[in-house]
């Protein structure tokens, strides 16, 4: 009686008996196997996976590193920036009721943040304090210098607006010369373009080589287990269902390398902490260095596991075309 | 039902492993293709399986020409197909027990009735005791019933098996071809490729006799001495 149970159980017909529900359930079970299986596979080698994780970790964090140079090099410039105010000269003949009044039309620009006036007496007290001037000022019957507007530009305002603002000024008849240190503004603006473009296209080859460690080592795994992947295949198993555990495989290498690099972000962060804080003490503390944001760190590992789910779909696509 | 007909497969080379084999093997039925090594009897098996292509002539299976079987379909026909062969195939890092329930994960059937199958399957071929073992852990011939097992876990309507009973001792191959004669009387198609002539005989079923990838005989059960 057990043996005919046995034999009905074991043997022919009924077909297509796995229903829709099934099914789905079914393949959610294949999917926590594979994820569960991938990653004791990984672990199994840990001194392989390591070095993987390692070098993809490494390529991505890089790019997070020249992120935050870059960033902070931006922030350096615009707070340097501030320092640099405009000096507005104007003609000798100007009265101090005029300054004021030009010193109020200015400040209502909306590309202005500040103007403050320096009036000649202040201008000569400067430079008295200057070495060698003081016998110079003694021989003058009376004050030459003119009232000197110092024009801040809006905070942020880029080189085309500080241009515009320039020219705006040497246009006033009041104004006998205006002296701009925007050359150099405008080349660190044209420096920071170049460096993003650069770290863009650094970005881009590191994570091109993060995908290709990934595939390599994804490669590795479905050489060694070409013999299983036949037998998967003779069984009727489907490239997909064959290809899962490598993926997953692929998404654990991504995940566990952007975390990693996310940690190596922080830690350069933190190492440049201290002399960061130096800078900005010699800068009476208007320097505010930022760090990484938090957005990009918890981007970068989901980021990193779809990176590394690209490579290894890519490479077993392809090694699967050659199976069975 | 297989048929073939005009069926050849030449090889890279000039090699003519099979030359225009034309016979039918009615659903239900058991048959042996038999003939001396290099006479085609593997690759008859492989071109049913689809792991190789004809290069002439058609194979229709339960209806289905092999031929217009492509991507996807390719898993679903071996999915029909139970498949046994002479070096077993068996997972090694596997159980005995998810060495059988492949085909069934595969089909997307249900934890508890895979449990309930691969325990009917694995009794069936008297190995139930050995569900939680590895294959290395058993000797060759429970290796080979560990790869019927998984071949009829999925209730296949086509069963071949390529000389399953190569390594094993007279004895053992007598049962094992015991099991595949009670799954044909089940209704499952039954082919199997040996060579071993003097089991044939002891089976009296049809037998397809292949000389050089040509059909040189196709005696029915009666006919086999």
């Amino acid at each position: 009686m057990a043996a005919d149970s046995a034999h009905r159980d074991a043997a022919p017909p009924p077909r297509n008996e796995a229903s829709h529900t099934r099914r789905i359930a079914s393949w959610r079970e294949h999917h926590g196997w594979s994820a569960g299986a991938s990653l004791r596979r990984l672990a199994a080698r840990p001194l392989g996976s390591l070095l993987t994780i390692a070098v993809m970790g490494l390529a991505l964090a890089l790019p997070l590193a020249f992120y935050l140079l870059l960033g902070n090099v931006q922030q350096l410039g615009h707070a340097l920036g501030q320092d640099q105010a405009i000096n507005v000269f104007l003609q000798p003949d100007q009265a101090a009721s005029q300054a004021q009044l030009l010193a109020k039309q200015l400040g209502d620009r909306s590309d202005v943040a500040a103007v403050t006036i320096k009036t000649p007496q202040q201008g000569l007290d400067e430079l008295a304090k200057l070495q060698g001037f003081s016998g110079a000022l003694d021989a003058l019957d009376q004050n030459p210098l003119p009232f000197v507007l110092m024009v801040q530009p809006k905070p942020g305002a880029d080189a085309a607006a500080v241009a515009r603002l320039v020219g705006d000024l040497r246009d006033m008849h009041s104004v006998a010369q205006v002296q701009d240190s925007g050359t150099w503004r405008q080349r660190l603006d044209a420096l920071l373009g170049v460096g993003e473009r650069v770290v863009a296209a650094l970005a881009l080859m590191l994570a091109l080589a993060a995908l290709l460690v990934v595939g390599n080592s994804v490669r590795m795994d479905i050489a060694s287990r070409h013999e299983e992947i036949g037998v998967l295949l003779l069984v009727g198993a489907s490239s997909a269902f064959v290809r899962r555990p490598y993926l997953y495989a692929g998404i654990w290498y991504g995940l566990f390398s952007g975390i990693l690099a996310a940690l190596l972000a922080l830690a350069i962060e933190f190492a440049l902490s201290g002399p960061v804080a130096q800078l900005s003490q010699a800068y009476d503390g208007k320097l505010h260095l930022g760090g990484l944001p938090l957005w990009l760190l918890l981007a970068v590992p989901p980021a990193a596991a779809a990176l590394g789910w690209l490579g290894a779909r890519l490479v077993s696509a392809w090694q699967l075309r050659k199976a069975v | 039902m297989i048929q073939f007909e005009q069926v050849s497969k030449h090889y890279a080379g000039g090699h003519e492993a099979l030359s225009q084999l034309s016979f039918t093997i009615p659903t239900g039925e058991m048959a042996f293709v038999t003939g001396h090594s290099g006479a085609g009897k593997s690759t008859l098996l492989k071109l049913l399986g689809v792991i190789e292509r004809p290069s002439h002539g058609s194979i229709t299976v339960d209806g289905q020409n092999l031929a217009k079987v492509r991507g996807r379909g390719i898993p679903r026909l071996r999915q029909r197909i139970g498949m046994v062969f002479q070096d077993h195939r068996l997972l090694m890092d596997r159980t005995v027990f998810a060495n059988v329930e492949l085909p069934l994960t595969i089909a997307g059937i249900a934890r508890v009735e895979r449990g309930r199958r691969v325990r009917a399957a694995l009794e069936k071929v008297g190995l139930l005791s050995y569900e939680r073992q590895l294959p290395a852990t058993l000797s060759t011939g429970e290796q080979q019933r560990v790869g019927i097992a998984r071949a009829i876990v999925a209730r296949p309507s086509l069963l071949i098996a390529d000389e399953p009973t190569g390594n094993l001792d007279p004895q053992l191959a007598v049962e094992i071809m015991g099991l595949f004669a009670e799954f044909q009387q089940v209704g499952t198609t039954v082919l199997i490729a040996s060579h071993d002539l003097p089991l044939i005989k002891r089976m009296r079923k049809r037998v397809v006799v292949l000389d050089h990838g040509r059909l040189v005989a196709d005696l029915a059960a009666e006919e086999v001495l």
